[in-house]
């Protein structure tokens, strides 16, 4: 194999990587928030997809393309708010127990919900966003437009996430919160409007994903469930409520899934993902940065 | 007016009654005392204070008002603080985060110039605890006792502080830290006429911080006076002792 074929190889790994990142750090952010998972998560990237097709086909054409990635993730930022506010918070008031379980539940039915609209509403239908941007060349290595736009994109995102996290006022308030969730209320945080903003954030995190790829993958009511099961693995591979360890591991599964296909056998590609997660799991059960414990 | 006044306290936790019926006032500037055996309800009496157990029954009256339906924020914002026995900190976060997050959370205004000015106090606060050299390590890095510093350090970036609640603020620390914790208790009642109510069971910090000791046992609070008095109480002995003096004596 000549070398320029393995690089391209590999900067196709990273390039699937990059876009699985963006979806597991959604759900490593929900899950250090709230301590909970949210199994619907597939169905906000879902609506984001939906989101953008509507935008780009209907609203400002292919040529703004761009516009539909901030209104996805406000319409899903907005309806995340709506679900943390009605339906999960009921598990945070009075000394309830189990909230995990009812999560799990609430997010499961949600999941069947929303997916179960799409259809309602979309038809069960596949549709494609056209292309909006011309194939780009990475050195000698050629990359298809839209991949290359939803990598900047997710940079972008990821760097603004950064950013929010690491300066601002409110960012400070969310990492105490996820370190600390008595300890955050005990310092004068409304802990219960800061879960709205968290989930709010963490899905809408999906529905950038989900917008930014919309022209990759095609769009239809089950297109979460692959990223949403992806994300799952990267997030146990990266080790639970690390941030960092989920860009790592999403960028290593892209990598083995790329190389994996090419050397093995394409046939086995999501073979392969499980196959890491299953080694990380034997020599570091806690996931390459998850935390040994977590204090109350 | 007292300050803080508690009338009929009482807290169940299924068929246990951890707190039962207890009334007690606070007058503003005071440094109280709370102290009794271990399960004798004083932290499940302090988390009723903070908010974070609603009552079973009783109320909290603050500066003449109901708290009991506050939540815990809400009552960080009219100025009571808490902090307890094991810190709860952001432990992945600076010191100097840590700091900032109650300055941030209750700052009248939000802006450029305004969160100058809760950095201009958060440093004159760490030099005041002795903390300004280990600002920028995070809080996992830090000792047991630099943490207890820390947490009641945070507590005074409170806007407004008004009431400060202390569970085990000595607990497990060195005489040093204990010592620079006692003198920032006494000069912040002193210079700013903050109100404290601190558990403990370390009866010489008691007796050189608080004028008046409330004692609680089995939930109920059975006598209340200065060390003096509640020492020479007959309850108070029972209970610190588990047996009556005739008991004892056989």
């Amino acid at each position: 194999m000549e070398f320029t074929h393995l690089l391209q190889y590999v900067l196709a790994g990273l390039v699937i990587g990059v876009i699985y990142a963006l979806m597991a750090v959604g759900i490593t952010f929900v899950h250090g928030m709230m301590k909970i998972v949210n199994w619907s998560m597939g169905e906000f990237y879902m609506i984001g997809g939906y989101v953008q097709y509507l935008v780009i086909t209907m609203v400002v054409g292919p040529s703004l393309w761009f516009l539909g990635i901030p209104v996805a993730f406000c319409v899903v930022f907005i309806l995340g708010m709506g679900v943390q506010r009605y339906l999960l918070w009921p598990m945070f008031v009075g000394e309830s127990e189990r909230r995990d379980e009812y999560a799990t539940i609430v997010t499961i039915v949600l999941m069947i919900l929303i997916r179960n609209l799409a259809i309602i509403l979309g038809g069960p239908y596949q549709y494609s966003v056209p292309d909006y941007f011309p194939p780009v060349e990475i050195g000698p290595l050629p990359i298809s437009g839209n991949r290359f736009m939803a990598i900047v994109g997710t940079v972008v995102i990821l760097g603004l996430f950064y950013f929010l996290m690491k300066k601002t006022w409110a960012g400070r308030a969310l990492r105490g919160m996820s370190q600390n969730r008595v300890g955050i209320q005990t310092a004068g945080i409304n802990v219960r409007r800061l879960d709205e903003i968290a989930f709010g954030i963490g899905v809408g995190l999906a529905a950038t994903a989900g917008a930014l790829l919309a022209p990759v993958f095609l769009v239809w009511a089950e297109s979460g469930s692959v990223p949403t099961m992806k994300g799952f693995e990267i997030i146990v591979i990266g080790g639970l409520g690390s941030i960092p360890g989920s860009i790592i591991a999403a960028l290593l599964l892209g990598l083995i899934e790329s190389l994996g296909s090419v050397f093995i056998s394409p046939a086995y590609r999501d073979l392969f993902g499980f196959a890491f997660l299953i080694v990380v799991l034997i020599f570091r059960p806690t996931g390459l940065m998850g935390e040994k414990e977590r204090l109350a | 007016m007292p300050l803080l006044e508690v009338r009929n306290l009482t807290k169940r936790f299924g068929g246990l009654v951890a707190v039962n019926d207890v009334s007690f006032s606070i007058e503003p500037h005071e440094i109280r005392g709370l102290i009794g055996p271990n399960g004798s309800g004083k932290s499940t009496t302090m988390n009723m204070l903070a908010g974070l157990y609603r009552p079973s029954g009783g109320d909290i009256l603050y500066q003449g008002k109901s708290i009991v339906n506050l939540q815990p924020y809400r009552r960080v914002w009219k100025g009571i603080m808490r902090t307890f026995q094991i810190p709860k900190l952001f432990r992945d976060m600076t010191v100097l985060d840590n700091m900032l997050v109650p300055a941030l959370a209750t700052a009248p205004q939000k802006t450029p110039e305004g969160f100058g000015k809760i950095l201009a106090q958060t440093e004159e606060r760490l030099k005041f605890s002795g903390l300004d050299h280990i600002q920028h390590l995070q809080a996992k890095q830090i000792s047991g006792g630099q943490s207890m510093l820390l947490q009641i350090a945070r507590g005074l970036m409170a806007n407004g502080l008004n009431l400060f609640l202390m569970d085990e603020p000595f607990a497990g620390i060195n005489q040093t830290i204990k010592d620079t914790i006692m003198d920032a208790i006494l000069e912040m009642n002193e210079k700013h006429g903050i109100t404290f109510l601190i558990v403990s069971h370390e009866m010489p910090s008691i007796r050189r911080l608080c004028q008046k000791i409330s004692v609680m046992h089995e939930g109920s609070l059975i006598a209340e006076g200065n060390m003096e008095e509640v020492a020479n109480n007959s309850q108070v002995i029972e209970a610190y002792l588990g047996a009556s003096h005739d008991d004892a004596d056989h």
